[in-house]
């Protein structure tokens, strides 16, 4: 958070997750070469070189679809949240994948030649009017280009100084790198690979990131064409009585914006759903440790102020909420960032 | 010259520009785009270099604003 730049911002769980992605990805380059050494018998075996290029660029495709597959999925379970947190430290694992296919193939094609070694792989004899001759290393080239301003630009720093908008917009470059790869893969290795498995697994992964978009994305359609209708200022939260202790809900408002409901024990707060650092949906998150905390990155907000517990500075606006009878209303009166406001409760008796 | 050698010059032309740039931007400029990285430590400013350098273009016109905001 906004307070000083640190190298890394661990805590205990990012740790946890970093060596489980580090464990993860160590095991499956081990089970891949290993399984590659022994079902290539000589006289079909591989060099050692290409089983590492080819170990690499699977392990990074693979890192690809989770991170594609992430968000969409975790508009529908709770238990990709853990996976979704520190997304950022696995699209960095996944470009230095990435990169060290790209940084294997460079070498072992283009390095023994008298040209310089990027020069020679990108010049590969081929046609862009053919399927099989399709000089494919471009697209790979040009995707891990993307990859590197996405991996470089991961920082704070650099959301902070790009700005929200800048920075979302760069990232969102992703789908394009992702394109480029699927058709790098598509038009390279499937085209002098004879078994059919890896085209299924292929298209399987374009087809299961295509639905999970799709699928995400009309659940968010249906939720905004279903606004709250207000009264007189005033929107009931619907299901409040339901929802369990620490976890939120997103109200929609007739105006589209989007409020955050928490519950903690018997005390209901509500806050922008937005977080302050890359507009994750707080709402999808949960009380911890006494504080709102934002599924995609962890930020922290203090349910009944919207501030960031100190020494961190960042707020977000507040709403208040008031009980009538058996109905949970929210005011549709958004009070500046850090606003505090006495959670409401359902007449001193438990909400369950 | 052939499309992929143009574009490989640019690319590393760029990049050549950004690497200088990043190293005075770096030493010198970001404290003044971002008080928050002004007692940022060597290795902190380390991990920023590749995004200067990646895009320097950005990072040099913010500079140039603050610098002449503070002369104005």
């Amino acid at each position: 958070m906004t307070n000083a730049y640190r190298w890394v911002q661990w805590n205990r769980h990012k740790r946890v997750y970093d060596l489980w992605v580090a464990g993860s990805c160590a095991a499956f380059l081990a089970v891949f070469v290993g399984v590659t050494m022994a079902t290539h018998r000589p006289p079909n075996d591989v060099s050692p070189p290409i089983i590492l290029i080819r170990a690499f660029g699977v392990l990074a495709i693979a890192l690809l679809h989770v991170i594609l597959l992430i968000g969409p999925l975790s508009r529908f379970t709770d238990r990709l949240a853990p996976l979704l947190y520190n997304r950022r430290h696995l699209g960095v694992t996944m470009f230095l994948a990435a990169l060290a296919h790209g940084a294997l193939s460079i070498l072992f094609y283009g390095g023994f030649g008298v040209r310089d070694p990027v020069s020679a792989m990108l010049r590969t004899p081929g046609s862009f009017a053919s399927v099989s001759g399709f000089p494919f290393e471009i697209l790979g080239f040009v995707a891990l280009l993307i990859l590197f301003v996405m991996a470089a630009t991961s920082h704070d720093f650099w959301l902070a100084n790009l700005g929200p908008r800048l920075w979302k917009s760069l990232h969102m470059l992703v789908y394009a790198a992702y394109g480029l790869v699927v058709m790098h893969v598509a038009l390279g290795a499937l085209q002098s690979e004879p078994a059919p498995v890896y085209a299924w697994l292929l298209g399987g992964g374009v087809a299961a990131v295509a639905v999970a978009h799709l699928a995400a994305g009309l659940k968010e359609r249906r939720r905004d064409a279903s606004p709250a209708r207000a009264l007189s200022g005033w929107i009931e939260v619907k299901r409040a009585r339901q929802l369990e202790d620490g976890a939120g809900l997103v109200v929609v408002c007739p105006g589209g914006e989007r409020v955050a409901v928490f519950r903690d024990g018997d005390a209901f707060s509500a806050m922008s759903n937005v977080c302050a650092h890359q507009a994750g949906p707080l709402g999808e998150g949960r009380i911890i440790d006494g504080c709102v905390t934002c599924p995609w990155h962890g930020y922290q907000y203090d349910p009944a102020s919207g501030q960031s517990p100190p020494p961190h500075t960042e707020k977000i606006p507040t709403y208040e909420l008031r009980v009538e009878g058996d109905r949970l209303m929210l005011s549709l009166e958004a009070r500046a960032p850090g606003t505090p406001i006495e959670p409401a409760r359902f007449g001193g008796r438990s909400a369950s | 010259m052939d499309v992929i050698g143009i574009g490989l010059l640019a690319v590393g032309g760029y990049a050549a520009i950004g690497a200088v740039f990043a190293a005075v931007f770096l030493a010198r400029g970001v404290g003044a785009i971002d008080p928050a990285a002004r007692n940022s430590p060597g290795r902190v400013r380390l991990l920023w270099a590749p995004g200067v350098v990646a895009l320097w273009p950005v990072m040099w016109s913010r500079w140039r604003s603050v610098r002449k905001g503070a002369r104005s």
